[in-house]
């Protein structure tokens, strides 16, 4: 082996070694840090898949169950005259509850995530959050709907609304994200105009502008409302 | 024969073996480059997915789903007893079944008046919004408040809080300041709520006084008229 062989090979080792402790090196300060991170975030996913798996079951369940305790009312109900009035007064209660399905006229409103700004930063005023339906849902409300849906989980008089970076949680269902539809039962006129107006939900339509959130809306003969599924307990309120 | 060529071929040999080491190094190191790329840049494009959901979001996510599933296992279980006495009994206990109920769902939906522990909380204030009412009211209820009113005018979802020419109404009643909002409900709960957002409050300039009480027995007079149907129908 010549000089000058011997010379390259060394050339060679010298650079794969240097590449070797270069990758070495960025592993350990891009790769498995990262790594840890997603494994931990997984983790935290899959236990969130989990709680909603049994958030499912949970309140097919309580579908079930109410089903069953109709069937059971109504049979007493064939029995009994006073049974059967009774069982009208709560049927009637049952549907302003929002705990039997309803349909009729309406309107189907989309809310639907923007885009993110050149200089939003770390702002996420282009996602869909809980506040924003919220609005809308008080908005119809206001204007005379007689009831309403988000995504298919119905509103109840104790629905509540959390969430956080586009997630939307609504009493005890799983989260919603973008898009979302509202849809509410009602007279479609009057809704539609409160919606067209420009005074109306002002966050939504300063951020349509700054970040294109969507907001679309159409109005229908016949919407069908499913029933509510979750609980309407109210362990610490006693009746006077 | 040109005398550059090698006239017996001797020395060509080990002068391939020696370059076909280096192409060999020279491989490695570079399919060890492309792999070691390949992955950085997946692990990346994971970690970019996940930035909508930030761990803390999801340790939130997570306690609500815990909240949320026992409460339904809660619900489950009266449903379940109830199913049972109705299976169990004649038209007395459809009768009784029934009229609880009606008790219950009478009170959920405003109807009748209600008492239990809770919170009070006042807020005095000029320039406050509809929409800074309906999201007072929203966080009380997802922190556990059961039932509520403002100024005597009883809530419920579905009750219209509207921005009017002279200020806020609740179901087309102006509300003055101050308000006071009560509350009914797990008292501890909603008062971590009602702690944060009078801090809140204060730091507002539109706000001269934001303050809150626990009380053991709350009572809520005010009662919501019942409106029939006119569009919707039971399916």
């Amino acid at each position: 082996m010549t000089r000058r062989q011997m010379l390259s090979l060394v050339a060679v080792a010298v650079v794969a070694l240097t590449t070797g402790f270069l990758v070495a090196g960025q592993v350990r300060a891009q790769l498995l840090t990262p790594s840890n991170q997603v494994a931990r975030y997984q983790a935290l996913v899959r236990s969130v898949q989990d709680l909603e798996a049994t958030n499912a079951d949970a309140r097919a369940k309580i579908a079930a169950l109410r089903a069953q305790i109709d069937a059971l009312e109504s049979e007493a109900a064939g029995r009994s005259a006073a049974t059967q009035a009774l069982r009208n007064q709560v049927a009637d209660l049952r549907a302003h509850a929002g705990l039997t399905a309803m349909h009729g006229p309406g309107i189907e409103v989309r809310l639907a995530n923007g885009a993110p700004g050149p200089d939003s930063g770390g702002l996420t005023g282009y996602l869909v959050n809980y506040q924003d339906v919220q609005d809308v849902v008080n908005l119809l409300f206001a204007q005379g709907a007689e009831g309403i849906s988000v995504n298919g989980r119905r509103i109840t008089p104790l629905t509540a609304y959390s969430g956080s970076a586009g997630q939307v949680i609504i009493d005890q269902g799983p989260p919603l994200s973008s898009p979302i539809k509202v849809t509410a039962v009602g007279d479609r006129n009057r809704m539609a105009a409160a919606l067209d107006d420009s005074s109306a939900l002002p966050d939504i339509r300063a951020r349509q502008v700054q970040f294109q959130l969507h907001l679309t809306f159409v109005g229908s003969p016949d919407l069908l409302l499913p029933a509510y599924d979750s609980s309407l307990r109210i362990p610490h309120v006693t009746a006077s | 024969m040109s005398p550059r060529r090698n006239p017996l071929g001797t020395r060509r040999l080990p002068r391939r073996r020696a370059s076909g080491g280096a192409i060999s190094v020279w491989l490695i190191a570079l399919l060890v480059a492309l792999i070691a790329t390949v992955q950085i840049r997946s692990e990346a494009e994971v970690a970019r997915s996940l930035v909508g959901i930030d761990t803390t979001s999801l340790a939130f996510l997570i306690d609500d789903l815990h909240r949320a599933n026992e409460s339904l296992q809660a619900e489950s279980t009266d449903l379940a007893q109830r199913k049972a006495t109705l299976e169990s009994g004649g038209s007395g206990a459809a009768d009784q079944v029934l009229s609880d109920e009606a008790k219950h769902l009478r009170a959920v939906e405003g109807l009748v008046p209600v008492h239990g522990p809770g919170v009070v909380i006042t807020i005095d204030a000029t320039g406050l919004t509809a929409l800074d009412l309906q999201d007072a009211l929203n966080n009380l209820a997802a922190g556990g408040a059961e039932a509520m009113a403002v100024n005597d005018r009883r809530v419920v979802a579905g009750v219209p809080i509207e921005q009017t020419g002279s200020g806020v109404a609740v179901d087309g009643v102006f509300i003055a300041a101050p308000w006071t909002i009560t509350t009914i409900g797990d008292s501890n709960r909603i008062g971590e709520v009602a702690d944060a957002m009078t801090q809140q409050l204060r730091a507002d300039r539109r706000v001269r006084q934001a303050s809150y009480r626990v009380e053991a027995d709350v009572s809520i007079r005010a009662v919501i008229s019942e409106r029939p149907f006119v569009y919707a129908v039971g399916s």
